[in-house]
């Protein structure tokens, strides 16, 4: 099934046998999408209609549309009620902060809602098998908490595109074969700290372009920790084992980091960044916006100036996907990559 | 609230304001201006409006202290605030006046100093930039205790207002409404109006005043005959020759936006329906020689409003319909005040921003048949994602569906850094050739 970002339960999928396959940033060049979309649309958007006009999905089964902003609102409809893609369409709200109580009762149903629309193409959800992929959630999440408390300890002998080119096979495997993965990797950790690399926090949508994490290896800056709506954004918190699996999904989707794209409070995502920057001893901030999203922009003037408050330099990069990085913003990191010593 | 500013609001409210409006009615008059020939006589209600929303604005400086005071967006569900005696400011009613008086690129270039981007809302920027910088064209406006939205109308509001409580400190309200991908559901309704019930201990606790569920239903009652009067007067603009235009309505929305859920908006539509009624009856036409009726799809560009209504009317092209200036009138028929939070619930969850496209598409269909319309410029708004996502499609569903001319102009409602006046004239000088050759 291709989802389309961000927020969505990904167990139900996998209890159905169902697959996921994100659609962040497909490698296309867009064409067909100017048709449909306009210029001032991000390119997570464009991309990802790209992908569906170039009949590039036409292998899936099914497509998923969270609700994560305007434009990806709007795309679902142009997919959905416009253009036609005969393959069923399913979607996703999810509540936005500040959350009353009513969000947990409407999310809960939410959930039951979805399995329910899903049954009619992928057979009944048997809620035994659920619960395991829950559990099987939970065991993941401990084992991405692991890993990137050993990246902020610098005990992961990764470079910053390998890292992510690990994460983010999370995109589209199954869970059965990406928890060697990752299991290998913990396993591989290093006793002390590795060579030394200046530690960076990256924030943003998405590590993309990869040249900016090529980059920062060839600068001997290390990731120490991410506030990546496709990364650490999309944590689960272990917490507490609930019997029933879909109050375990509940508790697991308002216990996440703070998000733009759920409406989380600036002040909450400012403390999310300092504990980041606390666990990780990082020195400094790269926000790496996607050109257009307005999630994302709508935060940074305060959040840059909480970090600048804080004594925390940051820097802000506007990003276009797989444009690679231009010779100017190349030297704007490089700049301030020697700024933090 | 204090004695003082309670008491210097009443004298102002009873007294200063109505001085204020002489002095301006006479300043007025020393300054005619002068008749248009493509245009109709202007409407004499317009005087009455520019009283009430000048009355309004200068009333807000003197609301803190006296009343309590909430910013709020244009969807957001008013009625519940009125119970409880807020004085409601507009900030997307404000920003469309700062472009009408071509104020947008200054504005917002106070937000991007402080590291806003330019490819944000420009509503927002706006707002953000006289929240930085106290500039406006309406004076001053009153600091709010209260940030009141709903993500009915766009996901931007919520960002926008969270930038506001954070500068401020002070409490955001939000009524989430889940966008309608398909139809509206139970629990979707459910949801809302469980949410309405319980913002009522916040704002009790905000305003100091006690909730009462006799008020909101006579709250609601008068929103929702508002609301239809608008309707109502809307469709007198069905009507061959029409007697005003989208661009009249673009101005006089401002009640039911602003004022929605108070006496003053429904005696004001009352008084506005009389009059546009009477034109009807009189033949008297917004344009002077209707030849064409065209339908708008968006918000105004409110730094083009003048320049437009010209440009159109000297070619006989009357704006009768818009998407817009609908929305006021299209849900909020859905209020009863025998089910107060429920009603409330669909009335503000079913509005035409949070319905999925195939519910537009099917809208302008109609809309299109009902108010004979000829042509349909369709303004590729910049700064509203939700409105402007759709739109090469929709204009292309609805050309191929009803054979109608339709162009796109990429523009913003505000901002006129993101407008070019050459292509606009291009595209607008393609159609309307193409309009004059259809029959």
């Amino acid at each position: 099934m291709g989802v389309f970002p961000a927020q969505y339960p990904k167990e139900i999928l996998w209890a159905m046998n169902v697959v996921p396959v994100e659609i962040w940033d497909p490698p296309l060049k867009s064409t067909a999408a100017s048709a449909h979309l306009q210029s001032y649309i991000c390119s997570v958007v464009q991309l990802g209609l790209e992908l569906v006009l170039q009949g590039k999905a036409d292998i899936l089964d099914a497509f998923l549309f969270p609700h994560t902003c305007d434009s990806v609102q709007n795309m679902a409809s142009v997919i959905f009620d416009y253009i036609g893609t005969r393959k069923p369409c399913y979607f996703f709200y999810h509540p936005k902060a500040p959350y009353g109580a009513s969000a947990r009762i409407f999310y809960r149903q939410q959930l039951s809602d979805l399995a329910n629309s899903l049954a009619s193409q992928f057979g009944p959800l048997d809620p035994k098998t659920l619960k395991e992929r829950v559990d099987q959630g939970r065991y993941i999440a401990r084992l991405l908490e692991e890993l990137y408390q050993l990246r902020a300890q610098n005990r992961l002998e990764l470079s910053n595109v390998a890292f992510y080119q690990l994460i983010r096979h999370g995109e589209y495997l199954f869970p059965d074969d990406w928890t060697p993965e990752l299991e290998k990797h913990v396993k591989q950790q290093t006793k002390g700290p590795g060579n030394p690399r200046v530690p960076i926090i990256l924030s943003g949508v998405l590590p993309n372009p990869v040249e900016l994490l090529s980059l920062l290896d060839k600068l001997q800056v290390r990731a120490a920790h991410d506030d990546f709506l496709n990364g650490s954004r999309r944590l689960l918190v272990p917490g507490n084992d609930f019997k029933d699996p879909f109050e375990q999904l509940t508790e697991s989707y308002f216990s996440m980091p703070p998000c733009s794209t759920k409406g989380s409070a600036v002040d909450r995502r400012r403390d999310y960044l300092f504990k980041l920057l606390e666990i990780s001893g990082a020195r400094g901030v790269i926000f790496n916006i996607v050109k257009f999203c307005e999630p994302e922009w709508f935060d940074i003037p305060n959040l840059q100036e909480s970090l600048k408050e804080k004594g925390v330099p940051s820097l802000v990069l506007d990003t276009e996907l797989h444009q690679g990085l231009s010779g100017q913003m190349a030297t704007r990191v490089e700049a301030f990559i020697e700024t933090l010593g | 609230m204090s004695l003082y500013q309670s008491a210097r609001y009443h004298f102002m409210k009873d007294v200063g304001a109505s001085a204020l409006l002489r002095l301006q009615k006479k300043r007025k008059r020393k300054r005619p201006g002068k008749p248009e020939p493509y245009l109709g006589p202007p409407l004499k209600c317009s005087g009455r409006l520019r009283e009430i929303m000048t009355r309004h604005y200068y009333l807000s400086r003197f609301a803190p202290g006296a009343k309590p005071v909430a910013w709020v967006t244009s969807g957001a569900p008013v009625e519940l605030l009125r119970v409880f005696d807020f004085y409601t400011v507009y900030p997307e009613n404000h920003g469309a006046l700062c472009g009408a008086q071509k104020r947008g690129p200054e504005l917002c270039s106070e937000a991007e100093k402080r590291g806003y981007h330019p490819d944000l809302c420009s509503y927002a920027r706006i707002d953000l930039g006289h929240a930085f910088s106290g500039k406006t064209p309406a004076g001053s406006l009153p600091r709010p205790q209260l940030l009141f939205c709903s993500n009915n109308i766009c996901q931007t509001v919520l960002y926008w207002f969270k930038a506001l409580s954070h500068y401020w400190k002070i409490p955001l309200v939000l009524f989430d409404t889940p966008y309608n991908f398909t139809d509206i559901r139970d629990h979707d309704v459910q949801y809302m109006a469980s949410q309405l019930r319980e913002m009522v201990p916040e704002l009790e606790r905000i305003s100091g005043r006690t909730f009462s569920e006799t008020r909101f239903r006579e709250i609601i009652t008068i929103a929702r005959d508002s609301s239809a009067l608008w309707g109502d007067v809307l469709a007198t603009m069905k009507n061959r020759p029409a007697p005003m235009s989208i661009f009249d309505a673009f101005v006089h929305l401002a009640p039911i936006v602003s004022l929605r859920g108070l006496p003053v908006a429904l005696e004001y539509y009352k008084i506005l329906l009389d009059e546009l009624q009477e034109r009807v009856h009189q033949g008297i036409g917004a344009v002077t020689h209707e030849k064409k009726r065209l339908m708008w799809d968006n918000i105004a560009i409110w730094f083009k409003l003048r320049d437009w209504s010209l440009l159109f009317a000297e070619r006989g092209f009357n704006f009768v319909a818009a998407t817009y200036t609908n929305a006021w009138a299209e849900t909020i028929h859905y209020l009863d005040e025998g089910s107060p939070f429920e009603s409330m619930a669909k009335a503000y969850g079913l509005v035409i921003l949070n319905n999925n496209l195939n519910h537009r598409l099917e809208l302008m269909a109609q809309m299109i048949s009902d108010y004979h319309v000829d042509g349909l410029v369709v303004h590729s708004d910049r700064s509203c994602k939700p409105y402007s996502v759709g739109q090469y499609d929709l204009k292309r569903l609805l050309s191929e569906r009803l054979g109608i001319n339709a162009v796109v102009i990429e523009a913003d409602m505000t901002d006129s850094r993101a407008y070019s006046e050459e292509q606009a004239k291009t595209r607008l000088e393609a159609f309307f050739e193409a309009l004059e050759s259809t029959p």
